[in-house]
């Protein structure tokens, strides 16, 4: 009987298994074969032709420097939204609801929807002409505006994400913390500073960690905004060098650098999460 | 704190309040509004901001249009089956979880796999490999379909773990005793315990697919899926078009807010983790 249930369970083990095993772990390890043949060789070739290309440099410092911004003003969001929707004076839950509705929307809605605001006859441009400013070019390709305009969008989309896991982390503090600063005569600041911000440090590594590793592999928010030249991430480059350089080996090989770097994101964050004990880390 | 100072937060908490509620309603309404009215209005310059003209022309293209129709249905079909076997090896997994350590470390391993994956590592491979196999932009939607259930799969476990680890073990063990098999305690006994958890793996799973465009865009290529289609309507300039199709592709997630309501927190947390 015993033995039977132990089967059971192997089998509810092996077949999930292997099915993730096949569409998803074994192609990623065909492709790191991959990136490394060079006619039929093994060889560092396609690497060298990455290292060769101007538009990979642009698009790993792309990669670094639009997940950090997207992830600064995401949690600077989320925690000024956390705050105020987890304070004691509860407000309207229509205003929860809005507050998480920018992920419930469909990513690519949400994209089409910017799309609208932030072209050059588009909604935004309309209302600064109405104020008696001029028009900008906010997704002009290569410039720092339409990057900056790609970290807002990305944020935008994601903070309820973050705002959710803050949340829930503000909830685990016992009030009579607050109680006992009031009573010491903290003001709002120090008891932000003294109490709220060291009890919420796992949920912020947790949500760190978790939003980390997404933010890394950012694609549909740049190829749609601006085009996969105009504000060139690893994963857009790779998929250029793959559908219209038909480069497939040296698109695996970017495609392996980003890996790379979000396997080093994930076991920084792991080894993070266990400094910190970081909640809301499921990965 | 005196009075004055509770004036200004509470003007504070309400601009606050505008703003969010602003930020959320705003580009609904400008969606909404670019899908009823004609082109010409879509694309005036200045842009206007209410609606002058309302037209059906957009919304009745969505279901006009072959291309379309077809899309739609390719986005259904593959949404359905990829709930469904998500949610049915997701069952599986998530009792291995709450009756096993291997079982947990298997879970907690197939989700950092689905999580750590960059798209574009994954989705180029197995693009050549579903052209050896006849998968490749199938008209049919198969191979996407099995991707996106391997994605929903592994966050499908961990919604339904708590539930089934809930059952007490000396029930299942007096069904044993009595001579059921482990199969059948499963079947009658731990599956109708976790109904909820395992609707609500379905429903994040269809969610998943019906939104999911990078997968989409690599291995449906010409078969394409709403999300993709929405894609090159946006680029190729078909604005009616893309913003009827986009209040559509809606749909879901709108049901889902009315549905859900106060449940809604648990599930979105649950939904990060994709």
């Amino acid at each position: 009987m015993n033995r039977a249930g132990r089967t059971m369970r192997a089998v509810f083990i092996a077949v999930p298994a292997l099915f993730m095993a096949i569409f998803l772990v074994l192609p990623a390890v065909s492709g790191a074969v991959l990136s490394f043949d060079v006619g039929g060789r093994l060889s560092l070739g396609n690497y060298r032709a990455l290292l060769g290309d101007r538009m990979f440099w642009r698009a790993l410092l792309g990669n670094l420097a639009i997940p950090l911004g997207s992830l600064a003003i995401e949690f600077a969001l989320a925690l000024g939204l956390a705050l105020y929707l987890g304070a004691r004076r509860k407000p309207p839950a229509a205003v929860e609801v809005a507050a998480i509705l920018p992920f419930a929307i469909p990513e690519i809605v949400l994209l089409a929807i910017a799309r609208y605001i932030f072209i050059p006859r588009g909604y935004l441009n309309g209302a600064l002409l109405a104020a008696g400013g001029a028009p900008l070019g906010w997704l002009r390709p290569g410039s720092a505006l339409a990057s900056l305009v790609v970290m807002a969008v990305d944020a935008w989309h994601v903070t309820p994400v973050v705002m959710l896991i803050l949340l829930a982390g503000l909830q685990t503090i016992p009030p009579e913390l607050y109680e006992a600063a009031a009573l010491d005569g903290a003001g709002a600041l120090q008891t932000f500073r003294h109490v709220t911000l060291p009890l919420l440090t796992p949920a912020l590594v947790g949500a760190l960690v978790l939003r980390g590793v997404d933010a890394l592999r950012i694609f549909s928010t740049t190829l749609v905004l601006t085009g996969a030249e105009g504000t060139p991430v690893l994963s857009t480059y790779a998929y250029l060098l793959w559908s219209d350089s038909q480069e497939p080996r040296v698109a695996m090989a970017a495609a392996m650098m980003l890996a790379a770097m979000v396997t080093l994101m994930g076991l920084a964050g792991i080894a993070l999460g266990r400094r910190f004990g970081a909640s809301g880390v499921a990965a | 704190m005196n009075r004055r100072a509770g004036a200004g937060w509470a003007a504070v908490r309400a601009a606050i309040a505008a703003a969010i509620v602003l930020g959320a309603a705003l580009p609904l309404y400008l969606l909404l509004k670019q899908a009823i009215t004609p082109e010409r209005e879509s694309f005036a310059w200045p842009p206007l901001w209410l609606p002058h003209r309302i037209v059906g022309t957009h919304l009745h293209a969505v279901f006009a249009l072959p291309e379309l129709r077809g899309a739609i249905l390719l986005s259904l079909g593959i949404a359905l089956l990829s709930a469904a076997l998500a949610t049915a090896l997701g069952a599986m997994l998530g009792y291995a979880m709450a009756r096993s350590g291997a079982g947990r470390a298997a879970g907690f391993g197939a989700l950092t796999a689905a999580r750590l994956l960059p798209m574009i590592a994954v989705a180029i491979p197995l693009a050549i490999g579903m052209g050896r196999v006849g998968l490749y932009d199938s008209p049919s939607g198969l191979g996407l379909a099995l991707v996106h259930s391997a994605l929903a799969l592994p966050v499908a476990a961990l919604m339904v773990y708590p539930a089934f680890a809930a059952l007490p073990r000396e029930v299942e063990e007096a069904a044993w005793l009595d001579g059921a098999s482990p199969a059948r305690v499963f079947v009658l006994i731990d599956l109708p315990q976790a109904r909820g958890a395992l609707a609500g793996a379905f429903v994040m799973a269809f969610i998943l697919s019906w939104d999911e465009f990078g997968y989409a865009l690599l291995i449906q290529v010409t078969h394409r899926t709403l999300p993709p289609l929405l894609y090159y309507y946006m680029v190729f300039g078909d604005v009616g078009a893309a913003s009827a199709l986009a209040l559509l592709m809606m749909v879901p997630a709108v049901c889902l807010v009315i549905a859900l309501g106060p449940m809604l927190r648990g599930a979105m947390a649950a939904g990060g983790l994709r």
